[in-house]
This record gives C-alpha cells, structure tokens and sequence, in this order.
C-alpha cells in the first residue's frame, strides 16, 4: 500500500531525521469512543516498563485534597483532579511526576492519568512480566512467585499485536509490535504460533539500536521496476514439503514447524508491505552507540539520549502507521550511583533517614522527565485532527516493579498519558486503595510506610485492552472477566474481600469518558 | 490462555516487618514440579528435600527417553555452519566473506542460558526459542551469503566456469550439478532429485543471471535442514514404539555438532554415504577421530565454562574508586577483563585434565595448580602466569584445593563474599540439589557489609534464627558450604582474618579471624565436621552426588534438554558410574556419543 502524505507538520527528532507529517482534515466534534470523528480510528499504545520502584506514596502520588469518593466493592475509593504546581520554572504533580514547566504544561497534566491502587494481590519479588501480564515471569524470590511460574501468559502488548480488532488492516503495518530494551529483560510474551495462539509462550525479542529499529519501520522505496521478488514464498513452500510431507516426524516436531510456518507467514506479509512517509531521512545517531561505553550505565545523560532516541522512531512509526505498538523495557537507573544500585538504594528504600528514597525517587523523577515526558510531549506536538494530537490517540503506559516496597507488587504505580483515541477520561488522580485494609504496617528496620489493599491489577490489563479495542471475548479469564491467571498469595486473603474482584470484568471507575 | 484460577489462602506469609518470620516452617522441602524437570518418583530431585538428591540412577529398559522436536541449532552452531560453508566454497575469501554479514548476522537473537535451575548450571544449547528474529535475520542472512558468493569472479569459484560463461545452454544442467554438490553441503545429506528440482527452480528459466544463483543460494540456506535438526529415524528399534534408530547423515549431524559445534566435513559425510558409519566400526573410529580435533578441546571446555559459570558476579572493576571497594581491593587493581579471565580458568582447568593430563573427574575437586593464563589472575593466586603448555603453576596456599577454591566460585565484585550465593551454587549447580524458593520477603534485606561482624556473622543473625523460616534450610543445607571458603576474600585471595571496614569510609576498624568450619551436610545423614573447603570437597566426592549432578550436566549439553531421572536413567547411570570408577574424563565425556541415547530419536505421537 502506498501511503502518501501531504505536510502539515513537521517533527524533528532528536537524531536528525525529519519527518513529514500527515493533515488529516477533520473538524467534527470529540467523541468518547475509539474510532470517532476526529479521533484516529486506531490507537497506538506504548508500554514503559522501569525497574525497582520502591518509591513511598508521598513521592510517587498526589498529596490529599478535595475530590470525588465513591463505593466500590466494598470499599470507599476516590478521584481528584490532577494539579499542577509551579516553582522556580519546575512544574509538579508529586516530586516524581514533574518537569520543566514548559514540557510538563497544565494543558499535558490534563490528559495525564495517576492510577494509585493496583495490586498483584501475592508475593512476586523480582519481575518483568507483571507489567503486562505475563505473572510467570518472575525470578521466583519467594513461593508465591515460584508457583505462579507455571502459568506463563501472552502479554497484553502481544494480545494487541496478533489480534483482528486492533489491526483490522495491517497492509501498511511492517512491525506489529516494536519490543526496545538492552539485554535481554522479558518484558513481552507471546504463543509461539501466535496467530493460531498455540504452541508454547515464548519472550518476544527485543532491539537495543534505534537506526535498526528505524529500518524497520521505514522501508526506502525501491523501483518496482527493479525490485527482485522475494523468495519467501519458496521458503515458505520448502517448510510445507517437510511439515506435510510423508516422513517420519511426531507431533511436537511438527508444532515446531508450524510455529516456524506462522513467523514466515509474518515475514511474508511485511515484505509485500510497501509504505512512503514523506521526506523520512535517515537518522544520523544511533541509541546502539550509546550502549558502547563502559561508563554507560552510571551516565543518566547517555540514558537519556538511548531512550529519547527511541522516543523519535517510535513517533515517527505511530505518524507513518508502520506500526502501532511500542514496548520500552527500561533497567537503566537514571542516576550516577556506581555502587550496587539493586541493594545500595533499592533494598534500602525503605529505611526512614531517606536517604535511599531520596536517590531512588530522584533517578524515577529523571526517567518520567527524559523519558515519558519527552514521549508524551513529541505526540502531543503532532496534531492529527483538529484539537487532536497523536497523544490523544495513543496510550502511554508507565509502570514500575514494586509498589512502595522493593520486591512488593501492592499499589504498583501506573501513569498513563493520552485517551486510546477519546475512550479514556484524563487528568485524574485515581486511589483505589481500601484504607480499612493495611498490607503492610511498616515496622522492619524503622520503616514507616503503610500500604493498603487496592483493587486486581488484571482489571486494569483488561480495561487497556478494551481501551485499544481489543474485545473481552479474545482475552477474558472467563471465571474472572480479568487478564490472565487470578492468584491470591498465601496469607494474603485477609486483606481482600470477595467482593473486591466481583468485577474484574468491568472498567474501573472514572476511566471512562 | 491459561486461566490457572487457584486461590489459596495460606497464614504465614512473611510481610517485611516479619523478615524470617517465626511462622516455623517444619522442615526444608520443595513445592512438586520444581527442581531439575525429572518427572518425579523417586529418581530425581524435584520436590525432594534438600540434600536429599538421587544420585543413584537406576537404569529401565523398557523406558524410552523422550526427544527434543526438532532441535535448533545454537547461534554459535549456526554461525560455524555458515563458516564452514564459506570455506568449502571461497576458501581464502570465507572470513572477509563471513566478516560482510555482521550486519544481519548481528540480527540473529543472542541464545540464552537456561536449565533446570535456570542460569545456575544452565547451558546456550537449552534455548529452544525460535522468535521472529531468528526467521528474519536468517533471511537476511541467506539473502546476503547468495549475493556474496555470486558477486563477480566468486560464481564461477562456486559453481564452475559452466555458470559464469556466456552459453546459456548449459546453464540448467550447471545449476542443477551444483544444487546437489552444493546442497548435499548445506543439507547436510543427500539431496534427492525432488530436492535438485525445488531449489533450482527459484531460479527461473536460463539463461541465468548472478541474481538467480543467488536467489537458489539463499533458498537453500533457508532450508529447515539448515536451521533445526531434522531427524526422520531410520529403523524402529525393537520393543520400543516410536523409538527408531538414526540415519547415518542424522547421525553424522549430531557428532559433528555435539563435539565441533559446526557441519559435518568431508570424511563424515563421506562415511555416512558409505554407509561405514551405520556400523560399530566404523562409527567408533568416526567418534575418536572427532574427538581428538581441536574443535572438540574448544566445545568441551566450554561446556565446563558454561557449567561452572557464576552470574552473580559483578564487574570486578565497577567499584573503584568508592572507599570501601578501593580499601577492600587495597592497592591490587582489578581490570575490566578479570571476571572474564577467572572463568577462562575453569574451562583451561578441564582442558588440561580431558586433554593434556588425562585424568578422572576427581581431578576437578583436587587440583592445586593454577591455569591462570594471565597476569591479573596469576597476582591473586601469587603465581606466574600458566603459559597453557606446560606444567600449571602450583598454587602457594595449602587450603587452595580444587574447584571450590577457584576465584570464579568466590569473586563478588563487591567487599563482601557471599555465602549464601555461594552455597546455593554448590548446592544447585554442583550436587544438582533442589532447594526450595525462599519465603516471600526472604530476600528483601540482603547480608550488608559490616564494620563490626564478620560476614558469616551477619548472615548467621539474618538467616540462622532458630525456628523461623529461613533457619529450615540455611543452618542446614546452604550456609555451611558457603562457610567453607571464607578463607578467600571475595577477589579470591587467601585470608586468615577478615578485615572490618565502616561499610561509608572504608576505614579498617578490627580485623577478625575467618571461620570455616561447619557441618556440611552433602548429603542429611551425614553430619559430620568440615574444617574447610578441602573437607568439603572430600564430603562432595564420597557423597557421589558432584559425579551424579556432571552427568547430567553433560547429558543436558548433548541433548539440549533436561534430563528425566527415569528414562535416561541408563545413560546417566552409565556416566556417573565411569564417573565414579575414576576413568578418564576423556572416556566418560566420549561415552555419551557411542550410547544408544545418542544414535536413536523418539517419535512418540507419530502422525501420518
């Protein structure tokens, strides 16, 4: 499909590549569904995805203040409107959530969301798929996470990428989801078959060089008269002879084959994807060379360029279509710390001097800034219809590994930028912990911060993917309406009523429009 | 998708302010279904208490092994491979040949370690995954091996003068002459005329351009034959359903890529077509003859490498420059290449016992020399350098013995060792021992550097609490093999004392003596006294348990699965007890490719 744009706006990325920017007219007024005028008809999603976290409730939230309470399962929770406070040109929600006043303006803290109040209702310790609901990858720190290991489950980016509701058409589509981390973290999971969804789920790769990324999603254009037809199709016949061929093979030699057949036939599909996105210049940096040096990982300014390097292809992608979804596993620590950051500052963060928090909420302050900030900021400057930006089409997802505790996963932080294309309501500070119900008292080494019971993570896995459009009937656990497998962790029952996942199948409350 | 809908509803869940809490648990055993992946029963150690590990294999032969369908080649396997054909096809020209496909090679995901018990002990092979990577960079990199071998004077090297000069007439009979020469290569077996016909039709009708020869050229090494092992079996092996013998070329597959990592090479391709290699003969000559090739020194010590290799080492430079590293390391400045060095000196150390000095596994746990073949290493052992020839240096600390007291099972990249991690090493990836998740929270509050305590102190008062949670296992079962080396510091130098420093400034406060005594436990029953790491060795070796857990250590780099204590209990039987009857590691590592396990492939759920 060939897509030619007309100019309207231009972005200039940080690594030097300008790109052409589509005018899509439309003047009608604001819908509260996806896929209504001047909403996009497809939304875009990104998932971020930091590690550690242990960030207390007065850093990573919103103080108290006047706002709506309601019940809800059994339980008074509340929503107030996100404020923005201004000092000395630093604009603030909480000492995490702020900014340059002119990146982290009032106008973005409206479609900004802060969700306090969603737990993984057992003891998972160490992870990477909790973000997006694969909750059987953990590093097994204690039984609970070791028992949920055998339950591996597709992540919600991959239940977007495969599914026929979010990618109606992917004829101009030549990543379906783009996996950016360095090293290998897990962040995304899938069926080894993904479109038949079966075989085995398997880690989705992931790429660390943004030029590669780059040459991915924009494929230079070619004379068809010169252009060589692929061979894939040849390829794809020779593991056809094999799988259906009559030689010996069992059954589980056979999935292996049609697992390979399913990712040729991906292969085959974005070969025969032509796309032209305007004056697309080849990026003049690359986030891969950042990694070459030793001092990398104590060095927040070389960070910050890896990450914002990504931010650039990932805009560029959701302006040119070629892809749709974007998942950030990010471990870098955002700060000049050279010792053991994992047990200097993170196993620390609870001791009442501070003085680990004060680190650990500064580096997550740096990444929401560098960061998301920077990727909400460069969606939001690119206006697709008339009063809507590419932010407003898209989802912003960030999430940390703990809540205020390392290694506890009650109260998981979510931030959010953007309304999926007009289905969510923004600028809310969400609580939906049940202050009657204290998880944690605090006590050990002097620590003083109180959690309480919030409501199922996976409820709000699955209110994402209703927000993209991806319909239940593809991914509800059918005993519970959530994402994925329901657990609740030894001892961890009393602090949870029945009634608080009567309603995991349902969208939170305040989310929607 | 998984539903996995259990609510359990447990007391004595460990909240941190409870840290080891006095919820008792009675005693130190594992949930079923975690551990080495044995199937259960009594032959392996998955929900088996610490300890308490069967090393015993018992040997069923009515028991058919299962099969790893249709097993990947590793990328280093697969990168030989695509070297290997360069030379036989460019010879001279294959490095800057192979050199020009980084770029899409680069592409081609890094294989992971994994395992039973996941990085500890696990090896590259295990990784099974096939991501869409793998399918795309091998695209990528057949398309660009086509165009390298068919840019300019290169074709007609590759395929004949018939398919660079300028009589189209001839050119289908030449494309077809090489699809068999050049595919029997990159199949690694015979190509049947049904094969010629497929692969050169890509090519279109003649006369034939380069691009042509390149496109049959990428097609074929798209082939599934390139990527997985694809085994179709030959003959069914009597009273054993599903279970057939292999071909000849399957068979030369599996030597050549268990003990070259690369393609089978002229002589064993040649033997499988005689047929030489279907007879005992004949095979047994093949198995000597790859096993004497320096390729297979290279594969043996990496197996031992990748076995023995701690992941729980930082960088041992990373520290610099803060007080209480640079007061730790105290004038010897590690370099950015020591960890790496350190475990180069555990394949070296195998090397020289398989290899140079043939010896028995003992060997392992006994050795006093130093293979430190750099200058860096060598400092911290206070000996010269091993030139890798002749005899290793003779380390100068009596109670350096063996493995347990290489610097690569107790360097930490901080001031601190290590016990626990230590112990659990031992116990995991050297006795193959299951132990139990720690209890939620467990690990929230690592052992700290303290000026006041020795760090077995301090992980005594975190973990030994008699009647929590913690003290079910570690007291018993992990600390005191950790203990046993607290004679090295966590560069792995020799200490009699610890040296206290202010865990802020570095200060030295006290110096105290180490502790290495405890009561081992190698296995429960035995409860007698270790006074240090040379004891523990001993108790390892009588135990028969390291013997037990190297035999399936090897049998999961040859077979690239975990074994199952039943069904491969023949082989691993057979392993341990060469093991355990003190024959050459050689011979032991040998032994595996003349089993039946070897030549044989299970074809449970055959479908027509």
């Amino acid at each position: 499909m060939k897509r030619l744009l007309s100019r309207r706006n231009v972005l200039r990325g940080a690594a030097g590549f300008a790109l052409g920017l589509p005018f899509l007219p439309s003047l009608q007024p604001k819908s509260a569904r996806a896929g209504d005028p001047p909403f996009a008809k497809n939304p875009r999603f990104v998932a971020l995805a930091t590690h550690h976290g242990g960030i207390w409730g007065a850093n990573m939230f919103p103080g108290d203040g006047a706002g709506d309470s309601m019940s809800y399962v059994g339980r008074t929770i509340r929503r107030r409107d996100l404020e923005l406070s201004l000092a000395g040109g630093k604009a603030s929600v909480c000492p995490v959530i702020s900014g340059s006043a002119d990146k982290l303006t009032a106008a973005l803290v409206k479609k900004l969301n802060v969700i306090r109040g969603l737990d993984h209702p057992f003891y998972i310790g160490h992870h990477t798929g909790g973000h997006l609901g694969n909750l059987a990858r953990n590093d097994a720190n204690g039984s609970d996470g070791a028992y949920m290991q055998a339950f591996p489950t597709p992540t919600i980016d991959q239940v977007m990428a495969w599914s026929g509701s979010f990618y109606p058409d992917l004829s101009g589509v030549l990543k379906r989801s783009m996996i950016i981390e360095h090293g290998h973290n897990h962040i995304s999971w899938n069926w080894s078959s993904p479109d038949s969804k079966t075989g085995t789920i398997e880690e989705v790769g992931g790429i660390d060089s943004s030029l590669a990324l780059f040459n991915e999603i924009f494929v230079p254009e070619e004379d068809p008269q010169e252009k060589r037809p692929p061979i894939v199709d040849r390829v794809l016949e020779d593991y056809k002879r094999l799988r259906n061929g009559d030689r010996r093979l069992s059954g589980a030699d056979k999935q292996r084959l049609d697992d390979h057949l399913e990712r040729l036939d991906e292969l085959e599909r974005r070969l025969k994807v032509s796309v032209s996105c305007g004056d697309v210049q080849v990026p003049t940096q690359d986030s891969a060379q950042e990694l070459g040096s030793s001092s990398y990982g104590i060095d927040p300014a070389a960070q910050r360029r890896f990450w914002q390097l990504m931010n650039d292809v990932i805009v560029a992608a959701f302006t040119c279509g070629t892809s749709r979804i974007a998942t950030l596993n990010c471990g870098d620590i955002f700060d000049t710390f050279d010792g053991d950051w994992h047990q200097g500052i993170a196993h620390q963060c609870h001791r009442p001097d501070g003085a680990a928090q004060v680190t650990m909420s500064a580096a997550h302050q740096m990444f929401f800034e560098e960061v998301f900030l920077d990727l909400a900021s460069k969606l939001d400057a690119i206006e697709e219809a008339d009063g809507v930006t590419l932010l407003d089409n898209t989802l912003v997802h960030w999430t940390q590994e703990s809540g205020a505790y390392t290694h506890d996963s009650i109260s998981q932080p979510v931030i959010t930028a953007g309304s999926a294309a007009g289905v969510l309501r923004t600028g809310s500070y969400l609580d939906y912990r049940n202050l009657q119900k204290v998880v944690n008292g605090g006590g050990y080494e002097g620590a003083e911060e109180i959690t309480h019971a919030g409501l199922p993570y996976s409820q709000w896995l699955g209110n994402v993917l209703t927000a993209m459009g991806v319909p239940a009937s593809e991914w509800a656990n059918p005993e519970t309406g959530g994402y994925g497998p329901h657990y609740i962790g030894e001892g961890m029952g009393q602090h949870y009523e029945d009634a608080t996942f009567s309603k995991m199948g349902e969208m939170l409350p305040w989310l929607e429009v | 998708m998984t539903h996995g809908v259990t609510r359990v509803d447990l007391t004595g869940w460990a909240r941190l302010s409870v840290l080891c809490s006095t919820a008792a648990i009675a005693a130190c055993v594992g949930r079923i279904g975690d551990g080495s992946g044995d199937t259960g029963g009594s032959s392996g150690p998955g929900g088996d208490p610490p300890g308490t590990t069967t090393s015993a294999f018992t040997c069923d032969g009515s028991l058919t092994p299962d099969a790893l369908p249709l097993r990947r080649l590793s990328k280093l396997q697969y990168e030989n491979t695509l070297r290997d054909l360069l030379v036989h096809t460019v010879g001279d020209e294959a490095d800057a040949v192979f050199s020009s496909l980084a770029g899409p090679l680069g592409k081609m995901p890094d294989d992971e370690r994994e395992g039973p018990a996941g990085e500890l002990g696990g090896f590259t092979r295990l990784d099974q995954t096939v991501h869409q990577d793998h399918v795309d960079a091998m695209y990528e990199v057949a398309a660009a091996f086509g165009a390298a071998l068919t840019d300019g004077a290169r074709l007609s090297a590759v395929a004949g003068d018939c398919a660079a000069d300028a009589d189209g007439g001839n050119d289908q009979a030449c494309l077809e002459s090489f699809v068999r020469d050049f595919g029997r290569r990159v199949l690694r077996g015979p190509v049947s005329d049904e094969d010629v016909a497929f692969y050169a039709e890509v090519a279109g009708a003649p006369p034939l351009e380069p691009a042509d020869w390149a496109d049959v050229i990428a097609l074929l090494l798209n082939a599934p034959r390139v990527l997985y092992f694809v085994e179709h079996g030959a003959t069914e092996v009597t009273g054993h359903a599903g279970l057939f013998a292999l071909d000849p070329f399957e068979m030369a597959a599996r030597l050549s890529y268990h003990f070259w990592q690369t393609t089978p090479d002229d002589e064993l391709l040649a033997a499988a077509e005689s047929g030489e290699l279907a007879t005992e003969d004949g095979y047994q000559a093949q198995v000597d003859r790859l096993f004497a090739d320096p390729r297979t020194r290279q594969a043996v010590e990496g197996f031992f490498a990748e076995w023995l290799q701690r992941k729980d080492i930082d960088e041992l430079d990373s520290r610099l420059g803060t007080p209480v590293y640079d007061a730790f390391v105290d004038g010897y400045l590690p370099g950015p290449d020591l960890r790496e060095h350190m475990y180069a000196e555990l394949g070296a150390m195998a090397g020289y016992y398989v290899f140079d000095e043939p010896a028995a596994f003992d060997a392992l746990y006994e050795s006093d020399r130093s293979f430190a073949t750099t200058a860096d290493l060598a400092e911290l052992y206070g000996v010269e350098p091993w030139d890798g020839a002749g005899e290793p240096p003779q380390f100068p600390d009596a109670e350096r013995v063996g493995l347990l007291t290489r610097a690569a099972m107790l360097a930490t990249g901080s001031a601190n060792t290590r016990p626990i991690m230590k112990g659990v090493f031992i116990r995991k990836a050297l006795l193959c021992d299951h132990i139990p998740p720690p209890p939620n929270n467990a690990a929230a509050s690592p052992p700290a550097l303290s000026g006041t305590y020795t760090t077995r102190e301090v992980v005594e008062q975190l973990t030994e609490n008699e009647g929590t949670a913690c003290a079910a296992c570690h007291p018993t079962f992990i600390n005191p093999l950790g203990f046993a080396t607290e004679s090295f510091d966590a560069l792995g130098r020799w200490r009699a004392t610890q040296r206290l420093l202010d865990p802020e400034t570095g200060e030295l406060l006290d110096e105290r003596p180490v502790d290495t005594t405890s009561v081992p436990r190698i296995v429960p029953e035995d409860d007698r006294p270790s006074t240090g790491a040379a004891d523990v060795s001993r108790f390892m070796l009588e135990s028969e348990k390291p013997q037990a857990c190297f035999a399936r250590h090897w049998f999961r780099f040859t077979f690239g699965r975990a074994e199952d204590g039943k069904k491969d209990g023949c082989l691993l039987g057979d392993l341990h007890a060469q093991a355990l009857e003190g024959k050459p590691l050689a011979e032991v590592l040998r032994a595996v490719a003349v089993s039946p396990a070897f030549r044989e492939r299970n074809f449970e759920e055959v479908q027509p």
